[in-house]
């Protein structure tokens, strides 16, 4: 039976797969291409000395791990929870008579073989690309810390994203509010990250670059199993009745308000006054309780100008 | 071999949509679950088939919770026929899904129903019109070769030819006793005749649990005329009256008794004619006052 539930799953999402796999090595290919072409004609090494690091390789004409596969992971783990709900898959899921904790962790299952197998392909282009295209005057030379390291801190960053995405389709119903959601706090974790590092820099403990990136590494794997763990527990009690509403856990919808307005508060006056604190803590306030219980001013204001009238 | 109902209860947004829903449903039954539009059928079934969340209450099969024990769930069919994720796929390919889930799917015969109904294999489920999808989710439940199989409002808009087929393939179906149907409806029409108890949800709750083989046993239409204009007093006390006109009365008598027939035979009618009993008939008679239920003609 687990078998078949795999097959279900990748039955139901194999054009998901396939297209994101598609445009993933279609995109790969091109920037490659396109670091290639724009070489100077006085290069003589592809590669700088970075790579002999236990850092993440990332340079003008080469980078270890592709950034377009954490597009993928992001799209794949958005996509494969928010279709499901939207294309109402999830009824026949839950008729399956396989259990949903099964379902759930089948899903993450046959998405992650899937993306791992998108990855290695994406991979093994571009290096192959690099390696068979490089002019002939070019070094190509690749040392395992730099590349050992792209590839797990970009892999494990992968699987970061795809949690995230994947939660945030997993609690929110509505497809344009999911991604002006996901879409603003993925952007805005480039500002939390600094933050971070600020914070632990002014607690006394000072990491170098390679720390950092391992940092990093390890707080995906920790969010990525927690929200994963998370996920499981809630996706049991999700009850198809809220379809198509903000939040599909209505009990969520007091935390996910606080949390929203303390992330975003705190986001905004890292550094600042107390005046960048009261506004950004009254402009979250507002618009998160517009975002999360949408009141209708129109109708608001009609009924209270009646009342006055 | 049963599925047992106990106690469902469902609420969405506060407001109860379903409660305290009890009832045992054996394979040999078609069962008909009327109510009025809105009054919660739909509900009752996504809650049954563990898409809505219950809020209390359990469905089992042979005494296995289907939420523990969510394989049971295979010998249930149901489609939701608003909710549904067959759109983007063509004919052909449903019986993947359909096989990976149902066991005992019957590949073979659902191509050849596709043939026989003229349903083209390679068209897409959104692209078929309102009575050929209907069609389709029959198909799939008959191919499903699932014990219990649910149908809601499966005639709802349908031509007369399409409402024949669909119950001409129920009734075929039941006559090995191995499959049971229960078939929501606001239409009381659909299912006579096909019905052999019914369910009314009223309120919420499930009002009557109706035998109909008993009901009918029990029960006459006649159409009188007497000689006196005055309505006789035995059908004021023991009849529902259908339709008058001019002088001719059609009263509907749940318990016609030998009693009943001597009082009414010694009036001397100048026309007294057993008509056929109709469903909607036994509901206008039994539950016309007591349950509000409204017809829907």
């Amino acid at each position: 039976m687990h078998n078949q539930l795999d097959r279900l799953i990748w039955r139901r999402h194999r054009r998901l797969f396939l297209v994101i796999g598609g445009v993933t090595l279609l995109g790969c290919f091109m920037s490659t291409i396109l670091s290639l072409h724009t070489l100077p004609s006085s290069a003589t090494q592809l590669v700088s000395g970075n790579i002999q690091k236990w850092d993440m390789y990332s340079e003008s004409y080469f980078s270890g791990y592709p950034y377009w596969l954490l597009a993928a992971y992001w799209i794949v783990g958005l996509l494969l929870m928010n279709q499901d709900l939207k294309d109402n898959f999830n009824q026949f899921l839950f008729s399956s008579g396989f259990s949903r904790r099964r379902v759930y962790w089948s899903k993450i299952k046959v998405a992650m073989g899937a993306l791992l197998v998108i990855a290695i392909l994406t991979i093994a282009l571009e290096y192959g690309m690099v390696w068979a295209m490089k002019p002939a005057d070019v070094g190509f030379h690749l040392a395992w810390p730099g590349v050992l390291t792209s590839w797990i801190v970009g892999w494990l960053t992968s699987i970061g994203l795809f949690s995230l995405t994947w939660f945030a389709a997993l609690i929110v119903g509505q497809t344009g509010a999911l991604i002006v959601t996901i879409v603003g706090f993925t952007l805005s974790l480039v500002g939390s990250s600094t933050i971070s590092v600020n914070i632990l820099r002014e607690s006394g403990i000072t990491l170098n670059a390679e720390q950092n990136t391992w940092f990093m590494a390890g707080s995906w794997l920790v969010a990525a199993s927690i929200l994963f763990v998370w996920g499981a527990a809630l996706y049991n009690h999700l009850s198809l009745e809220h379809n198509g509403e903000y939040l599909l856990f209505p009990k969520l919808k007091v935390p996910v308000y606080i949390v929203f307005v303390v992330y975003v508060t705190s986001l905004s006056v890292w550094g600042t006054d107390g005046w960048s604190l009261v506004f950004w803590f009254l402009a979250s306030t507002i618009f998160g309780y517009c975002w999360l219980w949408r009141p209708r001013l129109g109708e608001m204001f009609h009924r209270w100008r009646s009342r006055r009238g | 071999m049963t599925l047992q109902v106990t106690q469902l209860c469902k609420q969405i947004n506060g407001r109860t949509i379903i409660e305290d829903i009890s009832f045992q449903w054996a394979p040999g039954e078609i069962i008909g679950l009327v109510g009025r539009n809105g009054v919660g059928k739909t509900t009752l079934f996504r809650t049954m088939m563990n898409q809505y969340v219950a809020d209390a209450g359990q469905v089992t099969v042979d005494g296995h919770d289907i939420v523990t024990t969510p394989a049971e769930q295979r010998r249930i069919f149901f489609l939701d026929v608003q909710y549904n994720f067959l759109d983007n796929y063509r004919l052909w390919e449903l019986p993947e899904f359909y096989g990976d889930v149902y066991p005992q799917f019957d590949h073979q015969r659902y191509l050849t129903l596709l043939a026989q109904f003229k349903l083209d294999k390679n068209s897409q489920y959104r692209r078929l019109s309102k009575g050929m999808r209907a069609l389709t989710n029959m198909i799939l439940a008959l191919t499903s070769n699932a014990t219990y199989i649910i149908l809601d409002e499966p005639f709802d808009g349908l031509d007369v030819i399409v409402r024949e087929n669909i119950a001409t393939m129920v009734i075929d179906e039941i006559a090995d006793q191995e499959k049971g149907f229960l078939i929501s409806s606001h239409d009381l029409n659909e299912l006579d005749g096909l019905s052999d108890r019914v369910l009314l949800l009223k309120d919420t709750h499930l009002a009557h649990d109706y035998n109909l083989e008993d009901v009918r046993a029990k029960a006459k239409k006649l159409q009188l005329v007497f000689k006196d204009k005055q309505i006789p007093t035995v059908l004021k006390e023991h009849s529902q009256l259908i339709r008058v006109s001019g002088r001719v009365l059609v009263v509907v008598i749940t318990d016609y008794t030998p009693a009943i027939d001597q009082q009414l035979k010694a009036l001397q009618p100048v026309l007294f004619e057993e008509l056929p009993l109709t469903l909607e008939d036994l509901f206008r008679a039994n539950l016309a006052h007591d349950t509000g239920y409204q017809l829907m003609k």
